[in-house]
C-alpha cells in the first residue's frame, strides 16, 4: 500500500490514524482497569464533545492557540530545529501582550490595541527564542537543552514580574490588569468563538504558502532534511536555523497573546497552559504537513474539552486526556517506525545509514551533535 | 544455523521470474538468476537496469511482487534480511552498516543469533583467526572507525560469513576502493569461491567482471538480457566476450560494433551515444549527434592540440589560482598545506591521490565550501578567498561532490527540487522570494531528457532513483549552470560504461569551451585519458604536476604513495 512511488498523498495519515486508534484502545484498557466502562466513557466524550453546541464552541476556542503554536513548531521542526521551548515563549509573549494591551486599552481603538498586544506577544516569544538561537548558531549549543531550560527561566521570570513590577496593584492575587470583556477579541459573527480561530487558520495557511511557494521555505526544508546538502548548496544554514527558531518563538508568543486577548483578559501568576506537548503530538500526527494540522487540532481540542466534560460526571481523573496525548505520541513513534521499516522508500542501500528520514520528523533527536563544526562556511560573506 | 545448501551439481539459489514494481517503474520484470556454489557470478547492466533491486529481493530487503526463490531446491519466502541470512544469504551494501565506534568484534557479533546476550569471548578467537585469514592485521577489539574503507568492507564480509553465509551479495563493492584494495578484494573473492561460497558481484567495471567471474548475467531495462556461462567466460578471447557483454547490456547487435580494443575502459562499441549538452540556444532545438560523427575520443585528442599550444602565455590564460593555501579537515587536522596551483583556461586538470590526502578538501576550497586558514583563491585575478559557496556558485564555480547521497542531494526531495537546489534564489527558479515551480519542473524535465535519466518524472523523490541516475543528475545540475570552473570529485562512480563515456566527453567539451575542469579521480587510466595535466596529491600537498604525456600509472602510483618527486616536476 505504501509501495508506490507517490502513494496516495493520504497514505501517511494512516499511520497517524492507527496511532490514535491504538492510543484510544490503550486508554480504554486503562479505564477498564480502573473499573470504568470504557465504551460508556468514550460515549460520553463524543456525545458531550461533539453533540453539544457548548462542546463544539469550546473546542473551536481551544483550537486557536493550538493551531498557532503548532504551525510555529512545524516551521522549526521542518527546519531540523527542535524547539522544546514553546511553553516558555508562550508565557513571555502572553505576559507582554497582557501588559501592553492593558496599558493602552481604552486609549486607542480596540483593533489597534489588539495589534499592538499581538506584536508585543510575538516580540516576547521571539526574544525568548533568540537566546537559544544565538547560542546555537554562534557556539553550536544544542537547542534542545537550551530551549528546555528557557522554559524554567520563563516560568520564574514571568511569575516574578507578575508579583511585582507589572502586578495590578488594585487586586490581591498576582496578575496583570484586566482587559475588560468588551475590549477583548469579538466573536466570529453568529458564534461564540472569538476571532482568534481565524488568526490560527490564517497562520496555518501562511505557513503552508511559506513551504510551498517561497524560497525561504524551500531552503528551510532543505536544511531540515539534509543539513550537509544545504551547506553544499551554499544556503545560509545558520541564518536559516535562527529564522526557524525565531519564527516558532514568535508564533508561540502570538498564541499567548491570543489567549490573553480572546479568553483570559489578564496574565495570572500560576497560569501555564502547557500547549507545547500537545503541539508536538499535533505536528507529528499531521506528518509535518501544515494543512493537516487543522483536523488534528480539532480532534485534540475535542479530546481535551470532551475529556473535561466527561471526567467530572464519571469520576475519571482529569489527567486522562493528557495521558491519551502521551499515548498517541508513543503509538505514533512505534507506527512511524513500522512504516519506515516497511517502506521501500528508504532505499535499501541507505536503510542503515539512513540519510532519508522518509518524510519523518527531521533531524535525529539523539545523535544531533552537541557541537557542530563552527568552522564551516555556510555561504555568504564570513 | 545455516543449512547445507545443496550439492555442488545443483544451484544453491534459483530465482525464477522475479517481478518487482515500484509504482510506475518495473524494476525487475520476470528476471531469473541461478547461483551455483563455488562460483563468482557477475550481474551487469546499465544504470537503472534493476541490479540492486534484484539483489535486494534476494537479500530479503524487498518482497517480489511475483516469482519464486528456491534455496537448495526448496521454495522460500525471504521476508527480512535476517530471514535471508538464516538461509545463508548475506549482502554487503555499498554504504556500510557497521557501527563506527564499536569494535570489530562487537559489530560482527551484534544482533547475531542469540540476540542481545553479549558474551563476546567465544567469538573473539574465531573473529581473530578470520581477520588474519583475510589479511587484516588488526585486533578484533579495534574500533571500526580506525579502519580504512577497504578494511571495513572485509569486516562486513566476515560478518556475513560468520553467520553462516554461503551466498554473498556485493553491490558495486569496488567503487569505494583504491586500485590496490580492488585487487586484494578480487583475490579474496576467488578464495571464497574456492571454499564453495557463491558470490554475486554487481559492478560497472567490466575488467573486474571479466577477471574474476565464472558466469555473467546481464540485465537490461529490468529483464534478463543475456547469460554467459563458465564455458564462455573461461574460454574465448577477452575482447569478444567484452564486446558481447556490452552489446547485450546496451542492446545493440554485435555486428554493429567496431574495433578499437585499445580503449580498455572506454569501449567505443557503445551504440547510440547520449546526447550532447546543449548550450542555451541549442536547447530549444536539441541537435543530436549522428552515429557516424567522429567519436569523442578522437575529438578530444584532436582538440587537445589547440589549448596546449596556446598555453605558453600562462598569465592571460590563468583562470583560477590557488596561492599558498592551507586548510583544516573535518576533524580539525591540517588537510592542505601551502598548496599553490594555477588552472589554465581550456584544461582538464586531473588530481590523483590516495583518498584522504587532501583532494576532497582542495575541491571544497575551490567551491567555497571550506574556508582556508591561510592563502588566497583568485578567480580571473579577483580575490574570492573564503567568500562561501553561494558567491562561488554565482561567480561560475561548480562542484560535484563525491558524496551524492549525504551531501549532493536531498533524498526525500523531488528531482525538480534537487535540480534547483544550488540556484534556488535566482532566476528562473525564483524571483528571490517566490518560487517558480514551473521553471523548476521544466528544467528537471530538460535535464532528464538530455542526460537520459531514468526516473518516472520530475516529482519523484531523488532518493528513489538508482545510484547512477542520481549521479547523472548531480552532474547535469552543475553543467546546466555553465560554470567557468568545474570541480568533479569521482564523477563517474557507479556509472555504467556508456554514461561514463558521456560524462568524460561532457567534461572534455566543458574544457574545450575555454573553461577549467578539475577532475579528482581514483581511476588512473581514466584520469590520464582525459586530463591535460595531472597533479598528484600526497598528505595535503601537490607533490608533482606533469603534462599528460609524462603521466603513466606507474609513475603516478609511485608518487601517490609518497615516492620521491621526479626531477622533471613541472612548476605549479
Ligand atoms: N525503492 C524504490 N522506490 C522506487 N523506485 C525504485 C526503488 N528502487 C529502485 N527503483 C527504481 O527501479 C529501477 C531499478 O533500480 P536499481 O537500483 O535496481 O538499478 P541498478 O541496476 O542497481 O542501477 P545502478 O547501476 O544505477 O545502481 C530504477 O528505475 C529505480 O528508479
Ligand atoms: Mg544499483
Amino acid at each position: 500500500m505504501t509501495r508506490a512511488l507517490s502513494p496516495s498523498r493520504f497514505a501517511p495519515l494512516l499511520t497517524s490514524l492507527a496511532a490514535i486508534a491504538a492510543a484510544l484502545v490503550l486508554g480504554g484498557i486503562f479505564l477498564a482497569l480502573r473499573g470504568k466502562d470504557p465504551l460508556a466513557a468514550y460515549g460520553v466524550l463524543v456525545s458531550r464533545g461533539l453533540g453539544t453546541s457548548y462542546g463544539i464552541t469550546e473546542t473551536l476556542i481551544r483550537m486557536a492557540p493550538l493551531l498557532i503554536v503548532s504551525a510555529g513548531l512545524l516551521v522549526s521542526l521542518r527546519s531540523g530545529v527542535w524547539n522544546i521551548g514553546i511553553d516558555g515563549q508562550l508565557l513571555v509573549g502572553a505576559l507582554l501582550a497582557g501588559v501592553a494591551g492593558a496599558a493602552i486599552a481604552g486609549q486607542v481603538p480596540n483593533p489597534v490595541m489588539w495589534l499592538i498586544a499581538a506584536l508585543a506577544g510575538m516580540a516576547g516569544g521571539l526574544l525568548w527564542a533568540l537566546v537559544p538561537g544565538i547560542l546555537r548558531v554562534r557556539w553550536g549549543l544544542n537547542e534542545i537543552i537550551t530551549t528546555l531550560m528557557m522554559n524554567y527561566v520563563a516560568l520564574n521570570v514571568t511569575s516574578w514580574l507578575v508579583k511585582g513590577p507589572v502586578k495590578d496593584p488594585d487586586v490581591v492575587p498576582p496578575q496583570t490588569r484586566l482587559i475588560s470583556r468588551e475590549m477583548r477579541l469579538p466573536d466570529v459573527a453568529g458564534t461564540g468563538v472569538h476571532v482568534g480561530l481565524l488568526v490560527g487558520l490564517v497562520v496555518v495557511v501562511l505557513v503552508t504558502i511559506l513551504f510551498r511557494h517561497t524560497v525561504i521555505g524551500f531552503m528551510l526544508d532543505v536544511v531540515g532534511r539534509n543539513r550537509q546538502a544545504a551547506i553544499h548548496a551554499g544556503m545560509p544554514v545558520n541564518r536559516l536555523t535562527l529564522v526557524a527558531l525565531l519564527a516558532s518563538g514568535a508564533m508561540a508568543g502570538l498564541a499567548g497573546a491570543n489567549d490573553i486577548l480572546g479568553v483570559k483578559g489578564l496574565f495570572q501568576g500560576n497560569w501555564n497552559p502547557g500547549y507545547g506537548f500537545a503541539a508536538f503530538a499535533l505536528v507529528y500526527l499531521a506528518r509535518l504537513n501544515s494543512l493537516w494540522l487543522i483536523p488534528f487540532a480539532y480532534f485534540l481540542s475535542f479530546l481535551v474539552i470532551g475529556g473535561e466534560m466527561m471526567a467530572r460526571p464519571l469520576g475519571i481523573p482529569t489527567y486522562f486526556v493528557e495521558m491519551l496525548e502521551g499515548l498517541m505520541l508513543l503509538c505514533f513513534a512505534v507506527a512511524a517506525w513500522v512504516e519506515r521499516m516497511r517502506s521501500p522508500y528508504a532505499r535499501a542501500e541507505e536503510v542503515e545509514t539512513g540519510p532519508a528520514n522518509a518524510g519523518e520528523p527531521p533531524g535525529p533527536l539523539i545523535s544531533e551533535p552537541l557541537l557542530e563544526p563552527v568552522a564551516r562556511v555556510a555561504g555568504g560573506p564570513s | 544455523m545455516a543449512q547445507a545448501l545443496g550439492q555442488p551439481n545443483s544451484p544453491v539459489v534459483e530465482m525464477r521470474d522475479i517481478t518487482k514494481r515500484f509504482g510506475p517503474v518495473l524494476a525487475n520484470d520476470r528476471v531469473s538468476l541461478d547461483l551455483w556454489p563455488g562460483e563468482i557470478h557477475a550481474v551487469l547492466g546499465e544504470n537503472g537496469a534493476g541490479k540492486t533491486t534484484l539483489m535486494n529481493v534476494l537479500a530479503g530487503m524487498y518482497q517480489p511482487d511475483s516469482g519464486t526463490i528456491r534455496i537448495a531446491g526448496e521454495p522460500v519466502r525471504l521476508d527480512s534480511p535476517a530471514a535471508a541470512l538464516r538461509r545463508g544469504i548475506g549482502a554487503v551494501y555499498q554504504h556500510f552498516t557497521l557501527v563506527p565506534n564499536l569494535s570489530i568484534l562487537e559489530n560482527v557479533a551484534l544482533g547475531a543469533e542469540g540476540g542481545f546476550v553479549l558474551d563476546l569471548a567465544p567469538a573473539e578467537a574465531k573473529v581473530a583467526s578470520m581477520l588474519a585469514d583475510f589479511g587484516l592485521d588488526v585486533s578484533p577489539r579495534t574500533e571500526i572507525r580506525h579502519l580504512a574503507l577497504g578494511q571495513r568492507q572485509r569486516v562486513e564480509i566476515i560478518k556475513v560469513l560468520l553467520r553462516g553465509g554461503r551466498v554473498l551479495l556485493l553491490d558495486e563493492p569496488t567503487s569505494v576502493l583504491t586500485p590496490g584494495e580492488v585487487q586484494s578484494l578480487l583475490d579474496l573473492l576467488r578464495r571464497l569461491r574456492d571454499q564453495g561460497v557463491a558470490v554475486v558481484l554487481i559492478t560497472h567495471k567490466l575488467g573486474e567482471a571479466l577477471a574474476v567471474s565464472d558466469r555473467v548475467t546481464i540485465l537490461r531495462a529490468g529483464r534478463n538480457a543475456g547469460d554467459l556461462g563458465p564455458d564462455v567466460m573461461s574460454g574465448a578471447d577477452r575482447e569478444s566476450v567484452r564486446a558481447r557483454i556490452i552489446a547485450q547490456m546496451f542492446g545493440s547487435s554485435p555486428a554493429a560494433e567496431t574495433d578499437d580494443s585499445s580503449m580498455d575502459h572506454l569501449p567505443s562499441v557503445i551504440p547510440t551515444p547520449p546526447r550532447v549538452i546543449p548550450t542555451k540556444e541549442e536547447s530549444r532545438r536539441p541537435s543530436r549527434r549522428r552515429p557516424e560523427e567522429p567519436r569523442f575520443l578522437a575529438d578530444a585528442r584532436h582538440d587537445r592540440g589547440a589549448p596546449a599550444a596556446a598555453r605558453d602565455e600562462p598569465t592571460s590564460e590563468t583562470l583560477l589560482s590557488l596561492r599558498n593555501i592551507s586548510t583544516l579537515g573535518d576533524r580539525g587536522a591540517p588537510a592542505l598545506h601551502d598548496l599553490s596551483l594555477d588552472l589554465l583556461r581550456g584544461e582538464v586538470f586531473g588530481i590523483a591521490g590516495v583518498d584522504g590526502n587532501g583532494q576532497k578538501e582542495l575541491g571544497e576550497v575551490i567551491a567555497g565550501q571550506r574556508p582556508v586558514t591561510s592563502g588566497r583563491v583568485l578567480l580571473e585575478g579577483a580575490d574570492i578567498t573564503n567568500r562561501g559557496v553561494a558567491a562561488a556558485t554565482r561567480l561560475g564555480i561548480g562542484y560535484v561532490t563525491d558524496d551524492r547521497l549525504h551531501e549532493g542531494s536531498v533524498a526525500e526531495s523531488s528531482v525538480a527540487d534537487n535540480v534547483a537546489l544550488k540556484s534556488i534564489g535566482r532566476k528562473p527558479f525564483s524571483n528571490g522570494f517566490w518560487l517558480n515551480r514551473r521553471a523548476m519542473e521544466q528544467q528537471a524535465r530538460r535535464l532528464i531528457a538530455e542526460f537520459d535519466v531514468k526516473t518516472p518524472g520530475p516529482h519523484t523523490p531523488i532518493g528513489m532513483l538508482s545510484g547512477g541516475n542520481i549521479q547523472k543528475l548531480l552532474l547535469a545540475r552543475e553543467l546546466a549552470l555553465e560554470p567557468k570552473v568545474l570541480v568533479c570529485n569521482k564523477p563517474t562512480t557507479g556509472l555504467d560504461l556508456r554514461t561514463t563515456q558521456f560524462v568524460i566527453r561532457s567534461l572534455r567539451e566543458q574544457a574545450n569551451a575555454g573553461n577549467v575542469v578539475v577532475l579528482i579521480a581514483s581511476e588512473l587510466d581514466e584520469l590520464i585519458e582525459i586530463s591535460d595535466r595531472i597533479g598528484v596529491m600526497y598528505s595535503g600537498q601537490l607533490v608533482a604536476v606533469m603534462p599528460r604525456a609524462e603521466a603513466d600509472p606507474e609513475t603516478l602510483g609511485h608518487l601517490m604513495l609518497g615516492g620521491a618527486r621526479r626531477p622533471r616536476k613541472a612548476s605549479a
